[in-house]
């Protein structure tokens, strides 16, 4: 029953990106694919090529007034450049990064730029409110942030799943894919697979 | 030294910002009592009692915000304080009521049609309250710091480091919000939200951590908790946006084109429609709420046929603002028509407009105003020089008396006195002409000026 209803909002997600509005291209290596959900909210995913990697997934909603927002990473990084003056403020680049890089067999967070060492942060899953909280004992850094890949699929968090590493100014976080994510990746993958991706230079049209 | 000299200077402009002075910046609302009766002077308006306590009750009609698309006609002789009653209903609305003001020749413009013109206008003028989540930044400053370049002139650079009980972050600033920050003169040991979205920045209070540090504290400091947490949150703001900003929003090109798109030009029939009809369905759902506000047509005499059988129209419509319109003309001929009409409006909309007149001032008021300008103009006058010019403003007209006193007080600060006197006023009288004796003068002189040669008839100029 419960493995039933677990399968179940697994495939949700598949159904939802199935009805969506997809459009995908194949550039620098990596196979770019673009979402538009039945709510219009966007979504654009980039795989690598070569192992067929997540590499790239961010979100982009419109407000409630209409306009376009930022696009918003749950994978990956902004690499483009950002203007100071149009943003008003920004972190500086000398605070700690988070950046989420997926691994095939995890879900991985590494974040830069903390030189503290290992003993001061205290990482922790918090199953009941689904999120993850790092915190720091000299209270210099805390991060409190979801899996939404767990969430779309409903499975619960649990702390056996996560390890912590700590190298080179930086704190690794690996949480182990459940086998129904890693299904459910499969199927995606078997999906993209099918469809026809435009290759980069190509136009889609036939001169007559 | 010379260079920290000058950097002193650099900042003591900077935090004293001059700010300048208008023909009606002395109005900070109608000046009427509870029970709507004017009261003779306040909040720098003067006379016209009649006048004021209609205002106040449309502003009472406003406020209630449920009849829409109502208009109002203020008339009267020029210098008479139409404009002033306006602006005072605008001060007194408040912040969260949408009040433009437009002149009538405005609207003429090659880039957009007189309508679309109006119907921006209109759309100006109606709020909507509504709820959005925002990204904001609470935190407690540990830090600012902002660094001016050597030379004195160019970018500031700054840096905001801000904390919870949890974490610490350093911020880069850009130039305006270095601005704000300034400002709001935020410094260490304060509480304070930026919204993300439009950077305003808010001051909750000093943190507690702080309660110990004496100085600076007046009766209004508040102490407060330094926030828990992450530095970043999402929270949901209420706030008023008029439907043109939705419209703009909307109507922007998307995708590269968006570059071009400097000035919104004239947006479409169908984006407006789409517009409504979501906001109807906010409002149905309970998730907004409509604000209607004030649009003030100063002038309304210099808009033309078509203008107004538009807004005959557009008064209809249950998204109208109140639409308030005020004209020095008495009868005369209705723009782009040979018609002639009352106020150079059309009768079927004369029809619909409850109308407040506005009558000349007597003198003991407009001895009033000119004290209340020479105050907020920071002029010192003797009470003769008032009592001249008051006699002035009698004979002549309220604004040249006005205009005269800026001048006088140049002229009694260049001798070194400390108050404008009757001397100054007629130094200044003899300077400067006024419209009657300027009249006066080329009616006898009129032979002498070009292009009198060919004796063309002069009475045939046409001034409408």
């Amino acid at each position: 029953m419960c493995e039933d209803t677990i399968n179940n909002m697994a495939s949700k997600w598949v159904e939802t990106l199935r009805e969506a509005e997809k459009t995908s291209i194949i550039q620098d290596g990596r196979r770019k694919i673009h979402f538009t959900l039945k709510d219009g909210t966007e979504l654009a995913e980039e795989y690598d090529t070569r192992n067929n990697e997540l590499v790239v997934r961010k979100w982009r909603k419109k407000s409630t007034l209409g306009s376009q927002g930022k696009w918003d990473f749950e994978v990956g990084e902004q690499l483009a450049p950002r203007n100071l003056d149009a943003e008003g403020l920004m972190e500086s680049t000398s605070n700690p990064i988070f950046v989420r890089t997926d691994t095939k067999k995890a879900f991985q967070w590494r974040i830069r730029n903390l030189p503290y060492p290992i003993e001061t942060y205290d990482v922790r899953v918090d199953a009941e409110n689904r999120c993850v909280i790092i915190r720091t004992t000299n209270k210099k850094y805390y991060k409190k942030f979801t899996i939404p890949d767990m969430d779309r699929a409903a499975l619960p968090l649990s702390q056996s799943s996560l390890s912590v590493a700590y190298a080179n100014n930086t704190l690794i976080l690996n949480y182990e894919k459940p086998k129904e994510i890693l299904a459910q990746e499969k199927i995606l993958q078997e999906e993209f697979k099918k469809m026809k991706a435009a290759k980069d230079g190509d136009v889609e049209c036939n001169p007559s | 030294m010379a260079a920290a000299a000058a950097q002193k200077v650099q900042e003591v402009r900077e935090v004293t910002r001059i700010e300048r002075i208008g023909a009606h910046s002395h109005i900070r609302g109608l000046g009427l009592d509870d029970a709507l009766e004017a009261r003779q002077v306040s909040q720098g308006m003067v006379g016209q009692t009649a006048a004021r306590r209609a205002a106040g009750v449309i502003l009472e009609m406003i406020k209630e915000g449920k009849i829409a698309g109502r208009a109002i006609l203020i008339a009267g002789q020029p210098g008479t304080g139409k404009t002033a009653i306006a602006m005072g209903m605008a001060q007194a609305l408040g912040q969260d009521t949408p009040f433009t003001a437009m002149a009538g020749s405005e609207i003429f413009s090659l880039e957009m049609g007189k309508t679309e013109a109006l119907t921006q206008a209109f759309r100006k003028s109606i709020g909507v309250r509504i709820k959005e989540e925002t990204e904001i930044i609470e935190g407690e400053v540990v830090e600012i710091q902002i660094d001016r370049p050597a030379t004195g002139t160019g970018a500031k650079v700054g840096k905001l480091t801000l904390k919870t009980t949890e974490m610490e972050t350093i911020y880069d600033l850009g130039q305006k919000m270095i601005e704000s920050l300034t400002k709001e003169k935020v410094q260490a040991g304060d509480i304070i939200t930026i919204d993300k979205a439009t950077g305003k920045i808010t001051r909750l209070g000093r943190s507690f951590t702080r309660a110990r540090d004496y100085d600076a504290m007046g009766p209004q400091t508040k102490f407060v908790q330094c926030p828990e947490g992450e530095l970043q949150k999402r929270k949901e703001v209420v706030h008023t946006v008029t439907l043109h900003e939705i419209d703009v929003i909307n109507s922007r090109t998307q995708g590269f084109l968006a570059l071009f798109s400097g000035d919104t030009g004239e947006i479409k029939t169908e984006v407006r429609e789409q517009i409504n009809a979501k906001v109807a369905e906010w409002r149905e759902e309970g998730k907004a709420e409509i604000v209607p506000g004030v649009l003030f047509i100063d002038e309304v005499h210099m808009l033309d046929i078509e203008c107004f059988s538009f807004l005959n129209r557009a008064l209809e419509s249950d998204m109208a603002p109140v639409l308030i319109m005020a004209t020095n003309r008495g009868i005369t001929r209705i723009r782009g028509t040979n018609y002639m009409s009352p106020h150079g409006i059309p009768i079927d909309l004369l029809d619909r407009l409850l109308i407040i007149s506005t009558s000349p001032y007597e003198e003991k008021e407009i001895k009033q105003i000119l004290k209340i300008r020479c105050e907020e103009e920071d002029v010192e006058m003797t009470e003769d020089a008032l009592t001249v010019l008051t006699r002035i403003g009698m004979e002549t007209s309220l604004r040249y008396s006005i205009q005269i006193i800026t001048a006088a007080a140049l002229v009694s600060r260049k001798r070194k006195g400390t108050e404008v006197s009757v001397d100054d006023i007629k130094r200044v009288y003899s300077l400067f002409m006024d419209e009657s004796r300027s009249t006066q003068f080329l009616k006898e002189y009129q032979q002498e000026f070009m292009f009198n040669e060919l004796g063309v008839d002069t009475e045939q100029m046409e001034t409408s």
